[in-house]
């Protein structure tokens, strides 16, 4: 009789996980699509080295040990070969999602929200590292970096139970890691200005990926509109919008030019990307960055 | 009331309100509008740029002007304001309607609707009560009363249930009815004068109301223009070959025309006479020929553009057929093809009449518009005497000679005959065989042409007598009759000289024969009343406006003798009497008295006309309150639009989609706005209709001699555990109701003991019992004299079961056919026993298709009660006859056969398919 509370308390976390996971697969797949349209112009250190996947046969010289020795492919000819791999060394990455309210908002029901193709990318961006041997972990997670297909289910798993923070929280990374940060970084400058600081201080390498919304770049209202905020930042009135969009224009623009400034100083690359354009393309260019730096 | 040249305000006191829209200007002006709301996340942005640019936004002028606008528009409107408006006549109490809803009125009905809510608006702007008098007995045949003085929008209610009555008038019991009224204050009475003076006698009712009204206060009559004189369409009168319509009008001092349509049952005109009125003629005729054929489809004479009962005249069998009877001597070879007696007049007559064959009796005891008799032995005396009175009554004998007339001539002939016959041509004479000659003018033949080859052999001769050339309707061509005639009381005695085949003569071969034949029923009066105490049913009745439909529940049976004489009143509404196949028309013309205009009104008396020429007042609340109702609906879709709620695409598609949602919701409470409900208590049902009316209870009529009460009551009880102990049925005990005083509506059945004792019914029981049978009731009518009557009469009983029937409309009857439903609906019966047995049991002939074919009344002699009854002690008293229980039971399974009957109709009727549908099944 006393274990029925507890067999039931199971299944309500089995269910609860399930409940979870159900929205991961079309979500995976569209990452595992994005990431393959990708992949196939990158390849790997084109070294040999330390690593799983076939390099090549060459002749065995003497002083190499018979352990190595191809015994299939030396069966073939007289001569012993030896089978190289492919050199890999593995990286660590840490990846960030921007998950607060104002991600969480689009301007018409034709386009996916700002998290939505934040979340994707990040994902589409885990599934290539992992393909080519990286250890990738969600950054505030409490992840260690780690490789294989079964971290992404644990990555999407991680960021469904985000908390909505605008900026990465603090947290112990090691020496030498990569760090990718995605969101709207629409916050005040300052605050974002020290957060790269402190995560550059630590790392080898960053990127920051702004994702806007179309309507956040051309303010495309007119008349009269009270406007309101998404995080309780407060509501401002403006008459006559259409003529403060120039004005919006530049503002945004010295705002994009100041996270600019930022990244270089820390020595990482900015980039933005709109909601209405492929995400193949964002992760085309998010990918070859990081793999040149590898 | 205020005015302000053609416009009056009811309410001028809310155009105060129209100071205020400086407030409202100043408030709109300084309110801008309300701003769109938009989630935005790149708010911050936007924080200072927001702050540098906070001017005061207005609202545009011109949206600022459309409110103000619409703001007055609806002050106005709720001022109530009036376009011409007009006074009620002076008064101080109620405003007394007195409505003409007789006849006269149906034709411009609708003129006088409109004026009658004219004078309610007044009415509802001087905000006085307003009583209705409607001078015509309503169609419940309760005299006119004075309704009491209800607000305006009740009266609107009334007047607009109000129909012209297709009868005429009582201004006498109007009068009665007004002495009876004591209004508050002195009375502004309008009365609704339909012009005409409906008293028989010379006297002046019209008048006489009009002192009445004028007692009681101011009075206005509104009547007709006196250029519209009103027609009345009188029976049509039946012509050789034509009818003619006549009409009766009021004098008119210019000449008038008017136009008759003749229709058929299904509204088809099949012709279209007019008829000129000089100046001053109070009536006019037209004929309308048609040939045999389409006039016998004619159902009814319409005045053209007169929708009122008055210019109706519905045509009947009187009008239409003619059926003709033919008799022959030697009846057994009459028929036989070329040589029989009745051969040729069968070719010739059937195209155009009905044919009937039969004896002198048989033939007499219908209606019938032509006999002929082909060479008939002498007839015995009564059937001379039947044929004697037929013929004064209307009735055309028409006779061939033959034989057996030259051997034995009777006293129904036109001349006198020479006895023997005449032989023209042949082998031992020298005469030819004689021509025809030219038909002399006057008689009914003038004008048919004569052929050449027509011959004539053999003759009988009439006696020469100085009467004889004026009886001779055709002659041959040596002068001796062919056919005479002598007319007797209003019908006719027509003698062919020759035999109706073609022994004497080649007459019957030719088409002359044909046309002589067509041109004698045309003169013939058609059918002669049929009189009797045959009671007919109301069949289909003619309602104000001149439209036949079904009968009200009020209408009653009338006596065919005396359908003819009668006048159209609320009990006998003018329509169609009897059953489909043979109905009798009760017009209205008929029994009206001569049209005549009303005299001169007394002194202070206003006269106006109805449909007032000039400029009618008109009421300008709705068109304004529409007006400012659309400007403000105009208002919100530019406030929704100034918001960008309009804007397609967008984050603006919610507004899209709310905005016409309002538009409509506001429309339609617009439209649904409950108007005013009135609230006029009902008097409550008595406890005997409610504790009925909860429960389902037999009933039986109270006969008065108490012993027979008191067995249709334990009949009823024993008959009631029966049917609760066998079937789903729930009885209630018996009720005894009082015919005419008590509601029968909510009873299934009616036990009915014909007894001596209970008095004939009076006029109100009379349609209660009507209205019931009408509305589904069965009624069980029993002599309880047993099976003494046997096959087919009552006995007894029947004279006292007709005398309680008297003015009920009883259906066609039958015996009970073996397969009826009532054999059938719970037992399977093949006979009926109560305390007797051996009698018949009757049902309703007709399928009647209003009542699902259940007959309304079930008729026998089986004293039933008695072999139901059961005493205090649960035992039977009565003893059946001749006995056995096996007797008792099957009554008991006839009552309860009779109760499932009453309560699911034909629904058992449908176990006639059960083989068919058994086999369909294969089983």
């Amino acid at each position: 009789m006393s274990q029925a509370p507890a067999q039931s308390a199971t299944e309500t976390r089995a269910r609860r996980a399930e409940e979870l996971a159900a929205r991961f697969p079309p979500l995976m797949v569209a990452a595992e699509r994005v990431a393959a349209t990708v992949v196939q112009g990158v390849h790997g250190r084109r070294r040999v080295g330390q690593g799983d996947s076939f390099w090549q046969f060459r002749p065995f010289l003497p002083g190499d040990s018979l352990s190595h020795v191809s015994w299939r492919a030396s069966a073939k000819s007289d001569r012993l070969y030896i089978r190289e791999n492919e050199w890999e060394a593995a990286q660590s990455v840490f990846l960030w999602c921007d998950g607060s309210a104002s991600m969480r908002w689009r301007s018409t029901n034709a386009l996916p929200e700002k998290f939505e193709r934040a979340e994707l990318l990040l994902l589409a961006l885990a599934a290539l590292l992992l393909r080519g041997g990286e250890r990738v972990a969600l950054l505030g997670a409490g992840q260690r970096p780690m490789g294989g297909r079964g971290m992404l289910d644990r990555i999407a798993m991680a960021l469904a139970k985000q908390s909505g923070a605008g900026l990465p929280a603090e947290a112990p990374l090691p020496r030498h890691a990569r760090v990718v940060l995605i969101g709207d970084f629409l916050g005040p400058l300052d605050d974002i200005q020290r957060t790269v600081a402190r995560l550059a201080q630590r790392t080898a390498d960053g990127h920051m990926l702004q994702v806007l919304d179309p309507a956040e770049e051309t303010l495309p209202y007119a008349g009269r509109v009270r406007f309101e905020g998404l995080e309780q930042e407060g509501t401002t009135l403006l008459a006559r919008v259409e003529g403060v969009r120039a004005e919006y224009e530049q503002r945004l623009a010295a705002h994009r030019e100041g996270l600019a400034g930022i990244a270089a100083a820390a020595g990482w690359r900015f980039a933005t990307h709109r909601t209405t354009e492929t995400p193949q393309a964002a992760l085309l260019n998010l990918y070859t960055a990081l793999a040149a730096r590898l | 009331m205020l005015s302000l040249g053609t416009i009056g305000f009811a309410a001028p006191w809310l155009l105060v309100a129209l100071a205020a829209l400086p407030v409202l200007w100043w408030l709109l002006r300084v309110t801008p509008p309300a701003p769109k709301r938009q989630r935005f996340p790149a708010i911050r942005l936007l924080f200072e740029l927001a702050r540098r640019e906070e001017t005061p936004s207005r609202t545009p002028w011109w949206l600022l002007l459309l409110r103000l606008v619409a703001a007055a528009i609806l002050i106005v409107a709720l001022a109530q304001p009036v376009l011409n408006p007009r006074e009620l006549a002076p008064g101080s109490g109620p405003v007394l309607l007195v409505v003409d809803d007789g006849w006269p009125s149906g034709p411009d009905w609708t003129l006088r609707q409109r004026a009658l809510d004219q004078i309610v608006d007044r009415a509802e702007r001087a905000g006085r009560p307003v009583a209705l008098l409607a001078t015509a007995a309503d169609e419940r045949g309760q005299p006119p009363a004075v309704t009491p003085a209800m607000p305006a929008p009740e009266m609107r209610q009334r007047l607009a249930a109000l129909r012209p009555k297709p009868w005429a008038p009582d201004r006498e019991a109007a009068r009665a009815a007004l002495r009876a009224f004591q209004p508050a204050g002195t009375v502004s009475a309008y009365w609704l004068s339909d012009g005409i003076e409906h008293a028989r006698e010379a006297a002046d009712r019209h008048g006489d109301l009009a002192d009445e009204l004028q007692r009681l206060g101011s009075l206005v009559v509104l009547a007709a223009a006196r250029d519209q004189p009103t027609r009345l369409m009188l029976a049509p009168r039946s012509e050789a070959g034509q009818i003619v319509a006549r009409l009766a009008q009021t004098p008119s001092a210019i000449a008038t025309e008017a136009a008759v349509l003749a229709r058929t049952a299904d509204g088809r005109t099949l012709a279209r006479v007019e008829l000129a009125f000089p100046p001053g003629a109070t009536g006019a005729e037209g004929a309308i020929a048609l040939p045999p054929e389409l006039r016998n489809r004619l159902a009814r004479l319409d005045l053209e553009n007169n929708a009122g009962a008055g210019g109706v005249a519905l045509l009947d069998e009187r009008w239409r057929r003619r059926p003709v009877g033919l008799i022959a001597g030697a009846a057994e070879s009459a028929d036989q093809p070329l040589i029989g007696e009745l051969f040729y007049l069968d070719r010739a007559l059937s195209p155009f009449a009905e044919l009937r064959r039969g004896t002198v009796t048989s033939l007499l005891q219908r209606e019938l518009a032509v006999l002929i008799l082909a060479d008939l032995d002498a007839l015995p005396e009564p059937d001379q005497q039947a044929l004697q009175s037929w013929i004064a009554r209307g009735g055309m004998l028409i006779r061939f000679a033959g034989p057996r007339t030259a051997a034995r001539p009777d006293a129904l002939l036109p001349v006198r005959l020479r006895a023997g016959d005449r032989q023209l041509g042949g082998a031992l004479s020298w005469t030819q065989p004689a021509a025809l000659a030219p038909f002399p003018e006057g008689t009914p033949f003038a004008g048919l042409p004569v052929p050449e080859e027509v011959r004539v052999e053999r003759q009988v001769l009439a006696e020469p007598a100085p009467e004889l050339s004026r009886r001779t309707w055709a002659r041959l061509a040596d002068g001796t009759p062919l056919v005479t005639a002598e007319a007797r009381g209003q019908g006719f005695v027509v003698l062919f000289h020759i035999t109706a085949n073609t022994d004497w003569s080649n007459l019957p071969l030719s088409g002359l024969f044909v046309e002589m034949l067509q041109r004698l029923l045309q003169l013939s009066q058609g059918v002669a009343a049929a009189g009797g105490d045959a009671v007919l049913p109301p069949y289909e009745t003619l309602d104000g406006f001149g439209r036949l439909g079904a009968p009200p529940p009020t209408a009653s049976g009338i006596a065919a003798r005396e359908i003819e004489a009668a006048a159209a009143s609320p009990r006998h509404p003018p329509g169609f009497y009897g059953e489909e196949a043979n109905r009798r028309a009760l017009n209205l013309g008929p029994g009206l008295p001569a049209l005549r205009q009303t005299a001169a009104l007394p002194a202070g008396t206003v006269l106006a006309p109805i449909g007032a020429t000039g400029v009618a007042e008109a009421d300008l609340k709705p068109p304004l309150l529409a007006i400012a109702l659309a400007l403000l609906l105009l208002d919100l879709l530019i406030a929704l639009g100034l918001r960008g709620l309009l804007r397609p695409g967008a984050r603006g598609m919610e507004g899209a989609r709310v905005a016409p949602a309002i538009l409509l919701g506001v429309l339609l409470s617009a439209m649904l706005a409950p108007g005013p409900r009135a609230a006029w208590a009902q008097a409550a049902a008595p406890a005997q209709v409610q504790s009925a009316a909860l429960e389902m209870r037999l009933a039986y009529v109270v006969t008065g001699a108490g012993q027979v009460d008191d067995v249709s009551r334990m009949g009823l009880l024993g008959l009631a555990a029966f049917v609760n102990q066998r079937t789903a049925a729930n009885l209630g005990p018996p009720a005894a109701v009082r015919l005419g005083q008590d509601e029968l509506a909510v009873f299934p059945l009616l036990y009915w003991p014909v007894t001596a004792e209970q008095p004939a019914l009076d006029a109100n029981a009379q349609r209660a019992v009507n209205e019931f049978m009408r509305n589904g009731g069965i009624i069980l009518f029993d002599t309880r004299e047993g099976g003494a009557g046997g096959g087919g009469t009552f006995g007894e009983g029947e004279a006292n079961l007709r005398r309680l029937t008297r003015g009920l409309s009883i259906p066609a009857l039958t015996p009970v056919p073996g397969d009826h439903v009532l054999a059938r609906a719970f037992y399977l019966l093949d006979q009926f026993p109560g305390r007797w047995t051996g009698g018949q049991l009757w049902v309703q002939r007709d399928q009647d298709r209003a009542n699902d074919s259940v007959s309304a009344v079930v008729i026998g002699g089986h004293d039933w009660a008695s072999a139901w009854a059961v005493d205090a002690q649960g035992r039977n008293p009565y003893a059946v006859v001749p006995g056995g229980a096996r007797q008792r039971l099957l009554s008991y399974r006839f009552g309860l056969n009779l109760v499932i009957y009453a309560l699911t109709g034909n629904y058992k009727g449908d176990q006639v398919h059960v083989p068919a549908i058994l086999e369909r099944l294969g089983q």
